[in-house]
């Protein structure tokens, strides 16, 4: 009976995933302190907090985050949606696949950003220009999970929908999206954190208001607190998303 | 002769290689089921016993001949036809109960309908306390027995099964052949089941169709005639054993040739 009850007890005291986060948050804010004290560019943590409380009260700041906020959202919500269509197209027809595949690879595969110069023209410094590169860092992660989510859809559920003289939009709407849920959502959460970076790297080049503009201007200045706590804002908030949407992602069957 | 089930006239499907070479899957299929008999197809693999079946619910187009169910030519997949497939078809995503009902959300059942003969399906197969519950967290067996109530929950005049149960071992699969006689019993379609198991086919079946390596023709028909009312304990019978023997003797053959020839093709 003991060698039964055994590893049933050792099972019982799995580590949680709690106390291994706030492990690394100690250890980091730890690591962070001592690099304050031994470069004078970094600034401490107490400072950095300072400095992001007092920006998170000032109506300018507000309005950058406003900015990028709006921005982040449109890039994302446009992304997915082009990602998905284009990705469903390219899963369910073969003609499709074998003309545009290699395109995508290759497209995906060229560092955007260089097309930036371009769209400022074209879309202007307002929401345009930086919706747009954000919605070209997004749009890909989707178009690819689910177009290889559509390709992996079991033959046996094709057969099923004919037998059952299933429309095509039956088809799509009963069988073929909720088979691809899950590369759908990992498509969906990495599309969150580049329209995040797409739009923020597009602030750091030139733009009228956003967080991107904010963090280059403390640079400017030499105001590290200032811009430590902006990226600090930037990181945690696209953390939080990408993990809730993983822990979402794991949850679906 | 009864009431007419499943009619197949002159039946004959080819296909072109991509090497150029016409394969003749199944040929001169010429044969009759009537409303309410369970006959079913044995054959080596790769004998056309899929090609048949699909051919019959309407999937595939033959290139000669025709099939007509209850005297109505089939032109495609219908309503009076039901599929069981070998895979799993159960959709991991939807419930048990969501998994019957889907057939008859797809055909557009009256909801008031789909909920009373989800109930009475879920009964028959023997999923009673299941309801809820999501098919990944099931058995293979049980699966199956989801896919089937979900199709027998569409009313079909005709059960088509392709190899249904072949993928679960041979206990379940000997006791599961039991149920789904008793099932059969109760609803009375007429019923065409294909395995390459010959003592699911004689423990099911009133009729057994032997077909032959390709080009796939039927080579012999074998009636069944065992006690209507039987359940796994009529394999260890004479009975069952001579027509076991039977069977073998006409499909032996058959079944080396189908081995060399996928042998030396491979």
């Amino acid at each position: 009976m003991t060698t039964v009850a055994m590893p049933l007890k050792r099972q019982k005291r799995r580590p949680s995933v709690a106390i291994g986060s706030v492990l690394v948050l100690v250890v980091a804010c730890a690591g962070w302190w001592i690099a304050s004290r031994i470069s004078f560019v970094i600034p401490d943590p107490s400072s950095t907090t300072r400095a992001l409380f007092s920006n998170l009260g000032d109506p300018d700041y507000q309005r950058d985050m406003r900015v990028t906020a709006i921005a982040v959202a449109w890039a994302f919500a446009l992304g997915t949606l082009i990602g998905a269509l284009l990705g469903l197209v390219l899963g369910l027809s073969r003609t499709a696949r074998l003309l545009f595949e290699p395109l995508v690879i290759g497209l995906n595969g060229m560092p955007k950003i260089v097309l930036y110069p371009m769209l400022l023209p074209v879309f202007h410094l307002g929401y345009g220009s930086k919706v747009v590169m954000g919605v070209l860092f997004s749009l890909f992660p989707v178009l690819i999970n689910v177009a290889a989510g559509v390709r992996d859809v079991p033959e046996v559920y094709w057969k099923l929908s004919r037998s059952l003289n299933a429309s095509r939009w039956q088809t799509l709407t009963a069988i073929v999206i909720p088979a691809i849920r899950r590369p759908l959502l990992t498509g969906i959460r990495l599309a969150v954190s580049l329209a995040t970076v797409g739009v923020v790297l597009s602030e750091f080049f030139a733009t009228q208001n956003g967080l991107g503009r904010t963090v280059l201007r403390a640079y400017g200045t030499g105001d590290y607190a200032d811009m430590m706590a902006t990226i600090l804002l930037l990181i945690s908030v696209s953390f939080t998303l990408s993990l809730a949407l993983w822990r979402l992602e794991r949850k679906t069957r | 002769m009864g009431q007419p089930g499943i009619k197949i006239s002159d039946l004959a499907v080819r296909f072109d290689t991509p090497a150029g070479d016409t394969v003749t899957a199944v040929e001169g299929i010429n044969h009759e089921i009537e409303a309410h008999k369970f006959v079913s197809i044995v054959g080596p693999s790769g004998c056309g016993k899929s090609t048949l079946l699909n051919v019959v619910a309407g999937l595939q187009r033959p290139t000669s001949g025709s099939v007509e169910i209850e005297g109505a030519p089939v032109t495609g997949p219908n309503r009076r036809i039901g599929l069981v497939f070998q895979e799993d078809s159960t959709l991991p995503w939807k419930t048990v109960e969501e998994n019957v009902a889907f057939g008859m959300h797809i055909q557009s059942v009256p909801k008031e309908q789909q909920r009373r003969r989800t109930r009475e399906m879920i009964d028959l197969v023997g999923l009673n306390g299941f309801q809820k519950v999501h098919p990944p967290m099931l058995s293979g067996g049980m699966r199956q027995r989801v896919a089937l109530a979900r199709t027998l929950a569409q009313q079909p005049s005709v059960l088509l099964m392709d190899e249904p149960f072949a993928a679960l071992d041979q206990q379940t699969r000997l006791l599961l052949g039991a149920e789904l006689r008793r099932i059969w019993r109760q609803t009375k379609q007429t019923v065409l089941f294909v395995t390459h198991d010959l003592s699911e086919a004689i423990l099911m079946s009133q009729q057994v169709w032997v077909m032959s390596y390709r080009p796939g023709r039927i080579i012999d028909v074998v009636d069944v005639d065992l006690p209507d009312e039987r359940d796994t304990s009529v394999v260890s019978t004479h009975e069952f054993n001579e027509l076991q023997n039977r069977i073998w003797a006409s499909l032996q053959q058959e079944a080396m040739r189908g081995f060399v020839a996928e042998a030396t093709a491979s």
